[in-house]
């Protein structure tokens, strides 16, 4: 575990209503269309067609929170930028291989908090723990627990997703005695 | 405790003895397919970070189905790419252009994906395992950290039941049974909701051959069905034990497993079914789409690829010419199929009515590399959707019929119920 990694996040709510898809409402199509990757690519997109200049607002530490059936759509490309400039991410629903492409991005993510869209708005400050699932509005002065990040993804978040979780798992095969098993990939 | 036939095979292949919906699994894949599409983003991945050598070569199975015939350069250039990344990786599993087919049907038919089984795959219309009684998960991009450990997190999903009552009539196709089911769910007649779930079929099964359930598994996928799966029957058995290249065991749901939903659907008086342009999703019954003229047609995909597909279609073009405005285009499922059709004097019927023979693959139905529509164009296929640009101008008009449906109205020239021809035929 990297125990400097920062499960809690302390900053400004920033809400979004109910059905957002992914292209579109998180980043404009061409960004996906276009296969941009690389964060510093996708940043200045962020929300843009929704609110251009996000990206300048918003600081790291700040928690976009989300209705239901948040990202349509298995794209990677918001997630990578709300990953790279420190965010987090709560929704009420997103669908799964939304909640996964964001995960694989090593996103800070907790899904299933069913209205806590009710139990904010844009500017509060907020604290959120993704490990332990604890919820609070500050400026409202409320408290939630919904589901944390489960136990068994905490890693892969840590290790900033797919490609560093790879990066570590490949470093760690050749540093020990090579494992022949599969299930000893399960890091 | 009772397992549904997901969480009994992700127990098996996860080496515990029973899972549960929510549960995170690292489940030891019986094999893991990738294809050609995306072996480029794979492997320059896996490079980029020294990844040089696969969890275990042997398992892997690369598939040239989505671009067989290269109609740019730059498809020439990726085939080169992917015949070197096999070499480098050692993957001789290896079914290039001509070798094999439809990734989502030969191996089904081929013996390699066998009931019981459980595979990781990019592609999403990995569900069509289920028509086998097996089941295939999408991996997506994350296909990469499978072929360089040999598996992946899998959350064990829900699963929903849907049971089939009643037989289909004559001319009614499995293919119409899936728009329907997807229609009934998209409009929430049938109350469930797929994301991320099993759908699991139930009910008056036998009359549904491996061609058949390929079909049923395909539109719940485009509704966003995780994984589909029919119990086999005996047919489905008999299939497996006369083509199996090594030993399987058959899963079946436990007789009180528990189901998010269970849905009931009555087959007995089903029409034949147009998916209007849109989706799966927007079936209506074929006489409310009927006399719309077409300019292009297409028989294939993973929902309709199989030999019994193909002799349902032969069978209606026998001694026929497809109308002189329309052009048809047919993608075998499989190599082995192709080489049927010549033996059972199918291609002749086919070539003789005017239609277009593609390779074994996925032909239009990938991003229009092949056989594509123009704009204004108005098409009837089996395509596995007809979302907006599927195969070609965004402003074409893409209806879906089943393999029966889409011959007719390629013969008629307009959208056509099958059962005018099959009726005049006897």
């Amino acid at each position: 575990m990297n125990t400097d990694f920062q499960w809690r996040l302390k900053g400004r709510c920033y809400k979004l209503g109910h059905d957002v898809p992914h292209a579109g409402g998180v980043v404009p199509n061409s960004i996906i269309a276009g296969r941009y990757f690389d964060p510093k690519d996708i940043i200045p997109h962020l929300f843009e067609e929704t609110d251009p200049g996000f990206h300048e607002r918003c600081k790291p530490g700040d928690i976009i929170v989300a209705g239901r059936n948040f990202g349509m759509g298995p794209k990677m490309n918001g997630y990578i930028a709300m990953q790279a400039l420190g965010l987090g991410l709560v929704c009420e629903s997103m669908p799964f291989l939304a909640y996964r492409a964001a995960v694989g991005c090593g996103l800070r993510v907790m899904t299933d908090c069913i209205n806590v869209t009710e139990m904010c708005d844009t500017g509060d400050e907020l604290e959120v723990d993704f490990r332990s699932g604890y919820f609070i509005n500050h400026t409202r002065d409320v408290q939630r627990e919904y589901p944390p990040v489960p136990e068994s993804l905490l890693e892969l978040i840590e290790l900033g997703g797919n490609a560093g979780w790879l990066r570590q798992w490949w470093q760690s095969q050749h540093k020990e005695p090579a494992s022949p098993q599969v299930s000893g990939a399960r890091g | 405790m009772a397992l549904t036939a997901v969480e009994k095979t992700l127990a098996a292949k996860s080496g515990r003895s029973s899972v549960q919906p929510g549960d995170v699994v690292y489940p030891d894949p019986d094999f893991i397919m990738i294809h050609d599409g995306v072996v480029m983003g794979a492997k320059r991945e896996l490079d980029a970070l020294g990844i040089s050598k696969l969890a275990g070569p042997d398992k892997v199975v690369m598939v040239t189905d989505h671009d067989v015939i290269y109609g740019s350069a730059r498809a020439a250039e990726r085939g080169a790419f992917n015949r070197k990344a096999a070499r480098d990786w050692g993957v001789r599993n290896f079914f290039d252009v001509g070798r094999g087919g439809h990734g989502h049907i030969f191996p089904m038919e081929s013996g390699m994906l066998l009931p019981g089984m459980f595979y990781f795959d990019n592609d999403r219309h990995s569900t069509n395992a289920g028509a086998i009684g097996a089941f295939g998960f999408r991996m997506g991009t994350e296909i990469s950290r499978v072929l360089a450990t040999g598996t992946n997190w899998v959350m064990v999903p829900k699963s929903v039941r849907v049971w089939i009552r009643g037989k289909l009539r004559p001319g009614v196709h499995a293919r119409d049974v899936g728009f329907r089911l997807a229609t009934l769910i998209a409009n929430g007649t049938l109350d469930a909701d797929l994301d991320y779930r099993v759908l699991e079929y139930a009910g008056e099964l036998d009359q549904f051959d491996l061609a058949s359930r390929a079909a049923l598994c395909s539109s719940p996928t485009e509704v966003r069905a995780y994984g589909v799966f029919l119990p086999p029957s005996e047919a489905i058995l008999a299939h497996a034990r006369a083509v199996a290249t090594r030993p399987f065991t058959p899963v079946y749901p436990d007789i009180d497993a528990r189901y998010e939903a269970e849905l009931v659907l009555d087959v007995s008086t089903l029409e034949p079914q147009v998916a209007l342009p849109g989706g799966v999703h927007n079936a209506v019954d074929v006489a409310t789409a009927a006399g719309t003229k077409i300019d292009h047609v297409f028989l294939g995909s993973c929902g309709s690829g199989m030999y019994p597909d193909l002799e349902t279609a032969a069978a209606l073009l026998k001694g026929q010419r497809i109308a002189p405005h329309v052009r048809m285009f047919v993608a075998p499922g499989s190599e082995a199929s192709t080489q049927r059709m010549a033996r059972e004097g199918l291609l002749q019927v086919f070539i003789e009515a005017g239609a277009v023979m593609l390779p074994a693959g996925c032909g239009p139905c990938n991003d229009a590399v092949i056989g594509p529509v123009h704009s204004g164009e108005v098409s009837i296929s089996t395509a596995a959707n007809n979302n907006v640009g599927r195969f070609g101008a965004k402003d074409a008009q893409l209806y879906l019929g089943s393999p029966a449906t889409v011959t007719a109205s390629a013969i008629a020239g307009k959208i056509t119920d099958p059962r005018e021809m099959l009726n005049t035929r006897k």
